[in-house]
Order: C-alpha cells, then structure tokens, then sequence
C-alpha cells in the first residue's frame, strides 16, 4: 500500500492498554498495542473469545477511553476527548457494526438508517446506503419481518449512510451462516472499495483474513502477528 | 417528526395498555384535584361576588327592642360604614300539605328605600308591595321549593297569636342565607324551617315593634378593627337587650360555607396526592423496564453519535407522553364531574347562581405536578440508561445473583411446589422491586379503604344521631319558654306516651380568648328520649351542676374537663355565668353543650321553664295529634324526627354520597392499574426465563404457576398493610376534611375492609389469567431471541 503509507495515518495506536476493574479483581484487556492504520485499508483482526479484540475496536470507535498509551485520530488525542468530543467523532466518523445487530425493532429499515442520518452532516439517502447492500426491495420491512442476514446490511447501511471515515464491524458474521455472512462481507467490501472507507473487521474465523490488506492477530490483549496480504482476495471467493 | 419521535410512537402503542393503566391512575388524581380545587373557586367566588353585589354585612346583632333612633348611635360608631336596622321574629307556619306546623323567621324590608345591606335577589315574582298592599310574603327558595311553592300561592302564620294568610309575592334569596337552616342547627330542614321578608310597617305594627328594631346588621369601614366594632356595639345595645354582636366568622350560613370549602380542602390535597404518588411509582416501574427492555438500543444509539441528552429526552418525552394523557382524561372527568358536584350544591346552598368555573391555575399545577411525578419517577432509570457507557451496554447482562429462598434455607422448601420455589426466589432476588411492588398493592389496597368508610360514616352517624341519642318521636318547642306545667300539657294530646322537657337557651360560651355561641340544651338528668351520650358510646347522667360539652367544641376551645368556662345568656336577662366543664359528649351534627335542666334553670334565675318537649307517640293518632298541635298557638314549631332524618339522608348524605362513589370508583380503577401494571411488569422481566423453562420441558401450567404465584405472595403480603395504610389514610383524611359543623367519625367496618380485598383479589386473578394466557402464547424461539 505504498500510496497509503505515504499519508498519515488515520488512527496512530502506541502502548494502548485498557484495564477492567481494580486491584486483585483487575483484568487486563489490552497490555500494550501498537498499530496505524490507513484511509482505505480493509483490516481484519483475529484472535480467540478473550482476546481483547473488542475492547480495541471500542477505543477506536470512541466508546471507551484507554486506561494507558497513545490513541490519536487524524493526529488528535482521542484518549483526551470528553464526552461531547467523542459523541460528535462517533455521530461524523464512525460506522459501527454489532455482531448483534441492534436494530429499533420498532423501525423499518428505512427508518433505522434515518434515524440516524438525521443526525449526521452530510449523510447519503437511506435508500441509497440500502441499495449499496443489495435491499433496495426491502426498505420498508420491519427488523422482524427479515432475516438475519438481512438485518445486518441493514446495520451496514445504518453505518455508511453517515459516510464515515471509518466503518468497525464487531463480528458482524457472527450469528450467521456462511452464505449470508458472505453476503455481509462482500456489502462491507464493497463500501471499502467504492467510498475508500477505512474498515476493521473483528472475526475469530481465520478465512477472512484473505480479503484484507493486513490482518492483526490478538493474544491475551497482545498483537502477536501482522501479516500483509500482497492481493487481497474477494469475499465471495472465500472458503470456510 | 424525528424518526425518535415515531419510534417513541411505535413504542407507546406496544405499551399502550400499560401506559393507559398509569395514564388512568394519574387521570384519577388530577381529576379529584381538578374536581375539588375547582369546586373551592366556584363557591369561593361565587360566594364573594354575592356578598359584594348584594351588601352582605361583616357583623350581626339580636336585640329586645330599641327605638329607631339608636341606629343614628350604632352609624356613629368609630369603623362602621353602613348600619341597617330592622325586625326579624320567629313565627309558626301552616303550610298546605304540611301535617305539622312550621318556623318561619320573618324579616323587615326597609320602610323606605331600598335595603342598604343583605339585599335580596328576587328569584321570581317580586318583593312585597308594602305600601299599596298587605298580606304579602317573600319567601326564600330553599323553604318554597321543598314545598313546591309559587309565587301567588298562600300561607297561613301566626303573628303575635293572631294566624293570618299571607300570598307569596316572590321567591328571593338572602346573601344572609345561602345555607337556610334553623339557628343552632348544622342540618338543614326546609321543610319545617323558612325564611321570609315583610314590609317593615307591618310586621312592627302586629308585633308592637313600630318605631324600633331587634336585629342590626353593619358593614366596617376599611381598616376598621371587628372586635372594637363588636365591642362598641355591645356597649351601646346593652340597655336594650342586646345579645352580643358577632362577626361572619359566627354567622351560621357563612359559617357552613366556609366549611365546606375547608371540606374540599381537605380533599383537594389528600387524595391526589396518593393517587399522584402511586402514579409517580407507576412511571418509574413502566419506564425502568422499558430503558432496561431497550439497554442495547440506547447502547447503539449512543454509539452512533447521539447525545446523552438527546436519548435522555427521548425517555423523557416516553414519560411525558403518558402524562399528556392522564391530564387530558384527567381535566375532562374533572370538569364532567366537576359539573355534576355544582348541581349537588343547590341542594344546600342558595345562590342567585352558582357555575362550575374551572380553576384554570390547578389545570397548569396539575399538569405540573404530574410531569413532575413522572419526571421524577423516571430521572433515575434515566440518568442509568444513559451513563451507562455504550460498550457495556452491548454486552449481555450479568445473569441474575440468584439464591436459595429464606424459605428452602429454613428448610421449608419441601413444603412448596418448583414453581412456588422460583417465585420466593424471584422476590428475594430483587427485594427492593419487590417491596415496592408490594408497597403499591397496599396502596391499592388502602385507597380502597378511605371512600367507603366515608359511607359507614354517615350511616354511622344516622343510626348514632337518630336512633342512640335521639329518641322521640317529635320534638315540640313553644313560642317562647313557658312555665313547667306545660309539660303535662304536652303530655295531654292526644297520641302522647311520653314527654320530656327541655330547655334551650342561646348563649355565648367563652374560654380564655376563644368564644363560641351555641344554644345550652337543659334536659333531664337521665333522660330517656334526647340523650347525652360519651364516645364509649355510653350515657351520661348531667350532674346537678357543671356543663357537659361536645368533646370537639371542648378540643377547639381548649378546655379540658375540670376547668371552668363563662357562659353568658344571649336571651331575656342579660347574664354571665361561671360553669365547670363535668363531661365531654360526642355529636356529628353541630356542636352541643348540655346541663342538668333544673341546675340550667337555677342558674337562669327564671324559675322553672321549658322550650319545649320532646315527645314518643302512638302512631295510630298521628293526625289528631298534629292537628291538635297546629290548634294550640303556644306551639311553634314540631320537628319530626323521621323528616329530619330523611331530609339528611337526602342532602348530606347524598352529597358525601356521590362523592364517595365517584371516589370509590377511581380507587377501583387505581387498583386495577397498579396490580395489572406489576404483572405486565413481571411478565416482561420473566418472559426469558419462563421460555426457556417452556423449552426446557415445563407444562404451561408450571410456567404459569411461577408468576401467578410470584403476584399471589405479593398480593398477600401486601393485603394486610394495605388494610392498616389504608385505615391510617381513612384517619388523616377524616382529620383533615373535619370541621366543627361538618363531621364524620371513623368508622371501619369488616365489609369495608373485605371489599377492598376484594377488589384487590378481583384485580389480581383478572391479571394472573391475563399474564396466564401471554406465558401460555410465548413464541418460544422468539422469546428466546428478543424479547419485550
Ligand atoms: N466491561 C468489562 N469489565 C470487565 N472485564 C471486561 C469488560 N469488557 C471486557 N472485559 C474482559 O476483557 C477481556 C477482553 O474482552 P473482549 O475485548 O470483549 O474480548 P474479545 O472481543 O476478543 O472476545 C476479557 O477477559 C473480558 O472478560
Ligand atoms: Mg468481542
């Protein structure tokens, strides 16, 4: 990725450390990662149940302050933001995806990618986020009413709609079943590839680390490998 | 509309049952304060505008007699602005259709000109012609409509011995009047009591009074100091009889609408605010359940870069929305009932007009008050839901600490069934939840109480006024007291087994600084017919000396038994007398003071004399009786106990009555939606647990059983404190709605107490077999996945 090394990154990570709780009870989630990561990149961090995978994606995302180290955003101190800070870098540049979904139930899918480009400075048409994951057709179903597979492209498009810098998708195939998960990968692959959105994946399934560019493997709060992939490979192509 | 906006729609109609049940609660509250605050302004205002249009007076006087020129002295008085003298004397009645003679109070209309204060509002017909015609009456609408008067129609009394027939000119009204009740008396009875206004000329002519007056009435110049007025008044009215001046604040019907708006008073403060608590409990139990229902939701929210303040007030309006609701329901049942009220007063009290006028600034305080009940009920769960920082909201909740029971530690548990086991240990697990579950059954419970022991009350009070104390037949009272030998005259007509004396005598009683007038009952030692009874409730015997008094006349005086008060005779010769309190009685109707009737006389001076008898008859010479009775003039008036006993159960009665219904009716409602909130609520938290015990191979039934049985304990829990708030609410509201004039005892009763329970086990079992049939048709995989 020479052109990519060539800027700064969007995320410089140094010695980051969160830990739970305190005294004999404490648990180190992170000990101590390094990383940049760069505009454009489609990431995928490994590792088992434990990890720590999520405690970083939720520093990365704002929704955790690290307890030690250095977290810059575009070369801001993200460890510094307050509340307010953080809840404007969530609403312009982050898209989250959860692993559960968590869509408004009460909302069709329409709705629950409105609701949150509402919010948001200059967000894509929700109906446009939804055709980019292939639910042009279901736009006004209700989350019962579609499968899980279904609810996740919405979530997806929930999370591009805003147009964000960064997409963190936490185990976003999780709960689903290799067919539908693919189907998932390739919408986040796609708005990796057309909108040059920085995206990490979190997975504890090896195989899709063919479609990254570098994937980061995570023991006991620890990145114990980087592994660069000279070609990518295509999410539909992949094999579990 | 946001998009917040339409998913907190959506939501709301996924609750609505529930919302409704809290939004009726606070509907409930907000209506009765509505309801009474409402009612205060209308009486309060009507009653001021009254006074001020029609020139009632702020201080009253009786006399024997004194010549017209004393009026000149009376205007002359230091702070008096306007004085109008004039006649007002008791006669007895022969109304068509009425068995038994009447009392009527005829007052003076000014000679010449208009009356200067207390005018009167002609209802219809006009005022007497006076100076073209005689033999005319204006008679007041309380007395003409319970007797179906009209103007034109006849009326025979008797003046000064001679009976005469008068034509009803008109029907007025008296701002002196509004409560139209005999003096002394704290019931009204129109049927033998009226009021009624004649030409001056000719009332003093048959009277001998012409040129004089015996009642003044006067109003006080701004600033001017009432007690010094009073006093002055005294000074220069004493060498003609007069019998002490008193202010509004002694005046029998000022006095009997002030009490009633201190009735409402009462009401308007104690029941809303229970019933606005409970709905406060309600909105933070809906509104806890639903933030932790949608923990994930607000995480996403959150994540996604909305505000604190923004999902805050997303709750917030959740709330808010619910409180709209209750307000709108609330205005409306209030001003409905508010309205129907109004019509209630015309039984009591007389205005040229009395309009429900809705308190427009209770409306703002209500709804204040209730999003401020809910605010507050909901700033809690709230502020959790959105502190809660968004990563840890997305992970799954910690599993619940759960613990043997007490019960299976005790070693109990064989005794209980599984499904029994898992409700002791979902109670114990949440305890706090589920003593305030708790907490609200009782109250449920307990508001239940309150209307109907209002109703035992008053039938209380009937049997106690009409049956324990009061025993004759009917009550007879002379023109003026006679001799003693009158007695054995009374005993003489026919019909009559019985007859005891009596002695009444208007007098001022006086306590350090505190004074009250009241008429003195002599009677009997022990006697058998008008009795005084304690509040064991046993019957007093009147020593030879000393007074016995109401126990809440001697409470707002201050005296106790043992200590001494001045009694000073407001008839015949002046007099002022030193009497210890010997014994305390008990009444609900007015406040009483008793004496021996010898020891009365003695103290009197005037040797033995009577007011009057109170009489037992043989039923079959009921008409001769009352025929004779209207043949002997020395007769005024004849009180029938059974008329006057009807006549209560057809005004207060009724009034308390309707309140106590419209009470009783949103106590009920409260009931249901406390108890059928807490299982919504406990069927929503469970509803994980119950499917995955469906899964796991439990019948319907069993699944069913643990949260029937959970809703079971608590209610039984619950019962027996509900019963005892509920008696303690019974006391402090009774407390505080009574008033020297308008009393009730409490009284609780075992069918008082078993309709409350139930009500509460209808309540209960109705929404046992609801959350029964939800257990019964849970989607198994779907409560598995998501649940709310
Ligand atoms: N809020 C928390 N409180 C205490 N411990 C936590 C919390 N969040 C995560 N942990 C712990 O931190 C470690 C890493 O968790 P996590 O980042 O969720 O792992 P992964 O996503 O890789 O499965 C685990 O041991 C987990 O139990
Ligand atoms: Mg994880």
């Amino acid at each position: 990725m020479p052109a990519a090394v060539q800027t700064s990154p969007v995320f410089h990570v140094r010695g980051l450390a969160r830990v739970y709780g305190e005294g004999d009870a404490a648990v180190i989630a992170l000990r101590g990662v390094d990383l940049d990561l760069f505009s454009g990149e489609l990431i995928v961090l490994l590792g088992a149940s434990g990890s720590g995978k999520s405690t970083l994606l939720n520093q990365l995302g704002g929704l955790d302050s690290p307890t030690h180290g250095t977290l810059l955003y575009r070369g801001a101190n993200l460890a510094a933001f307050g509340e307010a800070e953080l809840t404007l870098f969530r609403r312009d540049a982050v898209g989250f995806v959860f692993q559960a979904y968590n869509l408004i139930p009460s909302l069709t899918a329409r709705e629950n990618v409105a609701l949150i480009t509402e919010i948001c400075r200059d967000p894509m048409a929700p109906e446009e986020a939804l055709a980019l994951v292939g639910l042009a057709d279901r736009m006004d179903h209700f989350p019962a009413q579609l499968s899980g597979g279904e609810q996740q492209r919405v979530a997806i498009a929930r999370a591009i709609a805003k147009r964000p810098e960064v997409l963190l998708c936490d185990e976003p195939t999780g709960a689903l079943d290799v067919r539908t998960g693919i189907t998932v990968l390739e919408a986040i692959e796609k708005i990796n590839r057309e909108l040059g959105t920085l995206a990490v994946i979190i997975t504890h399934n090896a195989i899709l680390a063919d479609m990254a560019n570098r994937v980061f493997t995570l023991s006991d709060g620890r990145i114990v490998s980087v592994r660069e992939n000279a070609r990518r490979g295509l999410a539909r192509d992949l094999a579990w | 509309m946001s998009l917040l906006d339409t998913k907190l729609l959506r939501d709301l109609r996924a609750l609505r049952s529930q919302a409704i049940a809290v939004a009726l609660v606070m509907a409930c509250g907000l209506a009765m304060m509505i309801m009474t605050r409402s009612l205060i302004l209308s009486l309060a205002t009507t009653r001021d505008h009254y006074y001020e249009e029609h020139r009632f007076a702020d201080v009253f006087a009786r006399l024997k007699r004194a010549p017209n020129s004393v009026r000149e002295e009376l205007a002359a008085i230091p702070g008096v602005a306007h004085v109008q003298t004039g006649i007002a004397i008791q006669v007895t009645l022969d109304v068509p259709g009425l068995a038994e003679p009447a009392v009527g109070l005829i007052n003076s209309l000014p000679e010449r000109g208009e009356q200067v204060l207390n005018r009167l509002h002609v209802r219809s017909g006009r005022l007497p012609a006076g100076r073209t015609t005689v033999g005319e009456l204006a008679v007041g609408e309380a007395f003409a409509e319970a007797h179906g008067l009209r103007p034109g129609d006849s009326i025979a009394a008797v003046l000064n011995g001679a009976k005469e027939t008068f034509r009803l000119s008109g029907i007025v009204l008296s701002p002196e009047f509004i409560f139209e009740a005999p003096p002394g008396a704290a019931l009204p009875d129109n049927k033998t009591y009226g009021v009624f206004w004649m030409p001056y000329r000719e009332l003093a002519t048959a009277f001998q009074l012409y040129g004089a007056f015996n009642n003044v009435s006067l109003t006080l110049a701004p600033g001017a100091s009432e007690p010094a007025v009073i006093a002055a008044v005294n000074r220069l009215l004493a060498p003609y009889g007069g019998r002490g001046a008193y202010g509004r604040i002694d005046h029998a019907s000022h006095r009997r609408v002030d009490d009633e708006i201190r009735v409402l008073v009462g009401l308007s403060v104690a029941f809303p605010l229970v019933f606005l608590s409970v709905a406060a409990f309600m909105v933070n139990s809906v509104m806890s359940r639903q933030i932790a229902l949608q923990r994930e939701q607000i995480a996403m929210l959150k994540a996604c870069g909305f505000a604190n303040r923004q999902v805050g007030a997303h709750y917030f309006k959740f709330s808010l929305a619910i409180v709209a609701g209750g307000v709108l329901a609330g205005a409306l049942g209030g001003i409905v009932l508010g309205h129907q009220l109004v019509e209630m007063y015309h039984l009591f009290f007389r205005f040229p007009q009395l309009d429900f006028q809705l308190d427009a600034r209770v409306l703002v305080f209500a709804t204040a008050a209730s999003a401020g009940a809910a605010f507050a009920g909901v700033a809690g769960a709230v502020r959790r839901a959105v502190r809660l920082p968004p990563a840890e909201a997305m992970r799954p909740e910690a599993p619940a600490n759960f613990q043997p029971s007490l019960v299976e530690r005790l070693g109990l548990a064989r005794w209980f069934s599984a499904s029994l086991r898992m409700a002791l240990r979902n109670i114990q697990r949440r305890p706090v939840r589920s003593a305030l579950t708790c907490l609200a059954l009782a109250l449920a419970t307990a508001i239940l109480i309150v209307p109907n022991s209002f109703r035992d009350g008053i039938a209380y009070v009937i049997d106690f006024q009409w049956d324990v104390v009061q025993r004759q037949t009917v009550t007879l009272s002379l023109v003026e007291p006679g001799p003693a030998r009158a007695l054995s005259d009374f005993k003489h007509l026919p019909g009559v087994v019985w007859a005891e004396p009596f002695r009444f005598v208007p007098i001022e009683l006086r306590a350090g600084p505190i004074t009250r007038r009241l008429t003195l009952q002599g009677l009997p030692e022990r006697g058998t017919l008008s009795r005084v009874i304690d509040g064991e409730p046993r019957q007093l015997t009147l020593p030879p000396r000393g007074i016995v008094m109401s126990a809440k006349l001697a409470e707002v005086m201050q005296i106790k038994p043992g200590d001494e008060v001045v009694a000073r005779v407001l008839e015949g010769r002046e007099r002022e007398i030193a009497v210890p309190v010997v014994g305390l009685a008990e009444d609900f109707a007015g406040t009483a003071a008793y004496m021996e009737l010898d020891a009365l006389n003695r103290l009197l001076l005037e040797g033995d004399r009577v007011s009057g008898a109170h009489v037992v008859l043989d039923r079959g010479h009921w008409g001769e009786f009352l025929s004779a009775v209207k043949r002997t003039p020395r007769i005024a008036g004849c009180i029938i106990k059974d008329s006057l006993r009807e006549g209560f159960r057809k005004t207060t009665a009724e009034s308390i009555g309707l309140l106590q219904k419209i009470y009783l009716l949103f106590a009920t409602i409260v009931a249901f939606g406390i108890i059928y909130n807490s299982a919504r609520i406990s069927l929503s938290e469970r509803a994980r647990e119950l499917a995955t015990l469906r899964v796991l191979g439990f019948s319907r039934g069993e699944v069913g059983a643990v949260l029937v049985g959970e809703l079971v304990l608590l209610t039984l829990a619950a019962l027996p404190l509900g019963l005892v708030i509920g008696s303690g609410f019974a006391k402090g509201i009774l407390t505080a709605v009574n008033t020297e004039t308008v009393r009730l005892p409490l009284v609780l009763t075992p069918a008082n107490y078993a309709f409350a329970v139930l009500v509460v086990a209808v309540a209960s079992a109705a929404s046992a077999l609801f959350a029964a049939r939800k257990v019964a048709g849970i989607d198994l995989v779907g409560a598995l996945k998501a649940i709310d």
